[in-house]
């Protein structure tokens, strides 16, 4: 935008979504979706494969064009940013270099075309610890350098807001932790962070903030600890004792929810765990372990998604 | 112009270029042979038995502006073809290596992309057109002082196929680019380029052979229309009888190249990058 005007969010790296809609042939890919990520925190963008998580991150970067909606970082839309590098660094699927050429000039073609100094190149591959690679061609970098490459590319401008699909794919665990590592520091430099995935154990290590979809809608949005602890179904006490019998009686006199994983273990919900154990004592049934399960973002992950996953 | 040096530094930094010279080479060379031994026959009126009504047109290739104008622009047979598939590739490999994300993220506007790949692209090809220029302009010399035709560097005849030859070389970039577009993918795009180019230049040629035999001579204006004869066309030295006149296989190629182009940047500003 050249008309002079600001937005309330130019500057500051926030991302807003608001009712973006992608209809394929056969498919609503993204529905209706709205969202906003703030910087400074890293956020998980999650769902399920085929939650349409890929088609709006490419919608947001003026790569896909919705068929309703719109999506703006600091407040324009990407194909309106004056300079996109030094705003916005991305890292998308199905996005590579070209097998033949060397890790050093694929970024020297990017900075050339953003009008960056050489120099950038070799600093970002510095950043991302390629530089020994640098003279290689791209078809002999292994997996975990290729996504290295593709952060040094995202990191060429300096940008205030990063966006990467599923970065963790086919990483190893050294790599996912370097990855880990590199994000947080991103965020904490007050940087805007949006991470999609569909794995969701390591985002629960890696997100301040989770955007979860499912089937191309919004299905919860806000910081991890409160979308976990606002799960219907809080949590479930695990109880282990050998008069399983006589226990599940007394509990249901509590109109608790007991189910057993038929190894002894009582699954519990609807009381909590002092109940449990005063309903033991009252009982004179013995326990040998009793605790409370929280939910992991896994658990509320399937729960929330769950139904509406089915391959589309 | 950061996008144009961009895609030069594209080019420059894969093998495609050298690998495309590589096979240009021969097939000049291959080129020069044939020509040659045309030259030859014609300059020694060893065309065998030419019939009465195409007396005029022998007559016309075995001038020496034309002879000499068919020499140095020796190799555009293969040479148009060569720089049409660099159009081509100039597109496609950022389909085939997902490298198109990565561009269009650096420069969401896309029309100044494809525009600045059209330069890219068209700097290319010049460069093999002053390389083949070059090479000729060592050796047409030769073949013509060995046919008594004399080099013929101080007519204007031949300066001026040089220099439409080089139009015809910017003008096939410019449509394998568009090419490229349509088809996203590089062998699909490349088998295409390669058939079109051909098929279309001999069937073509046979097929208006034929409609010519049978509807008259009007039928040859129509070879005018086929974008590889309209090339070859506009580097002749001199004006063919019964043939469409130089000028007009320029303005086709030109309206090819033009609607090849718009096409391409049309195309590729709607399309969605998943
Ligand atoms: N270019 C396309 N044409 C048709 N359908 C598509 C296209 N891209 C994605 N889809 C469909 O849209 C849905 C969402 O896909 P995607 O955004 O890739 O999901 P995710 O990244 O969350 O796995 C899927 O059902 C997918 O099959
Ligand atoms: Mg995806």
């Amino acid at each position: 935008m050249s008309d002079g005007q600001t937005s309330p969010n130019a500057g500051t790296g926030q991302i807003v979504v608001s009712g973006l809609t992608k209809e394929y042939k056969n498919v609503r890919a993204v529905d209706n979706l709205s969202f906003t990520v703030q910087p400074g925190r890293v956020t998980g963008f999650l769902g399920p494969n085929g939650a349409g998580k890929t088609t709006t991150l490419r919608m947001l970067l003026n790569l896909v064009t919705p068929t309703a909606g719109e999506a703006t970082i600091g407040g324009h839309r990407y194909a309106d940013l004056a300079d996109p590098l030094r705003t916005v660094g991305a890292v998308l699927e199905a996005s590579s270099a070209h097998k033949g050429r060397t890790g050093i000039n694929h970024l020297r073609v990017i900075c050339a075309a953003a009008g960056l100094p050489r120099e950038r190149a070799d600093e970002a591959l510095a950043l991302v610890g390629l530089t020994p690679a640098a003279k290689r061609k791209f078809k002999g970098y292994s997996l975990g350098m290729k996504q290295r490459l593709g952060i040094a590319a995202a990191m060429l401008g300096n940008p205030r807001v990063l966006i990467l699909d599923e970065p963790a794919n086919g990483l190893d665990p050294e790599g996912i932790r370097w990855m880990r590592g590199f994000l947080k520091g991103l965020a904490a430099e007050g940087r805007t962070v949006l991470v999609s995935s569909h794995l969701l154990s390591e985002m629960q290590l890696l997100a301040d903030d989770v955007v979860i979809i499912a089937a191309g809608k919004l299905v919860r949005q806000g910081p991890v600890e409160q979308v976990m602890s606002s799960m219907t179904h809080g949590s479930r006490i695990r109880v282990r004792t050998p008069q399983a019998d006589e226990l599940t009686a007394a509990l249901r006199e509590q109109s608790a929810t007991v189910d057993t994983d038929g190894h002894g273990v009582l699954l519990v919900a609807g009381v909590d765990a002092p109940t449990v154990g005063r309903v033991a004592l009252a009982a004179k049934v013995e326990l040998h372990e009793l605790t409370t399960e929280r939910p992991d973002l896994e658990g509320v992950f399937l729960e929330l998604t769950a139904g509406k996953a089915e391959i589309r | 112009m950061n996008l144009v040096r961009s895609e030069l530094l594209k080019i420059r930094t894969t093998n495609t270029w050298w690998v495309f010279a590589l096979i240009t080479v021969p097939l000049w060379g291959l080129a020069l042979l044939f020509n040659w031994l045309q030259t030859e026959a014609l300059t020694s009126g060893n065309m065998g038995e030419v019939p009465a009504d195409q007396a005029d047109q022998v007559q016309a290739v075995s001038s020496a502006d034309s002879l000499a104008a068919n020499l140095y622009t020796n190799g555009q047979f293969f040479g148009l073809l060569i720089v049409m598939l660099l159009g081509i590739v100039v597109v496609t490999s950022e389909f085939f290596h997902q490298t198109v994300t990565t561009t269009f993220l650096t420069a969401p506007h896309r029309t100044a992309v494809m525009v600045a790949k059209l330069a890219a692209a068209g700097t290319l090809a010049l460069l093999f057109w002053v390389g083949t220029t070059l090479l000729n302009l060592v050796f047409a010399p030769l073949i013509l002082s060995a046919t008594d035709v004399g080099a013929q560097l101080g007519s204007g005849a031949v300066w001026r196929a040089v220099a439409l030859n080089g139009l015809a070389y910017l003008l096939w970039s410019v449509l394998g680019v568009g090419l490229g577009v349509l088809i996203r993918s590089q062998i699909g795009a490349t088998v295409t380029g390669i058939l079109l180019y051909l098929g279309g230049a001999i069937g073509a040629a046979i097929a208006i052979g034929l409609l010519a035999a049978k509807f008259g001579d009007w039928i040859n204006q129509l070879q005018l229309l086929v974008p590889s004869l309209a090339s070859s066309l506009m580097v002749s030295g001199a004006d063919i009888p019964g043939n469409p006149p130089r000028w007009a296989g320029a303005a086709v190629l030109i309206g090819y190249a033009v609607v090849a182009g718009v096409i391409g940047v049309l195309t590729i500003r709607r399309r969605d990058i998943s």
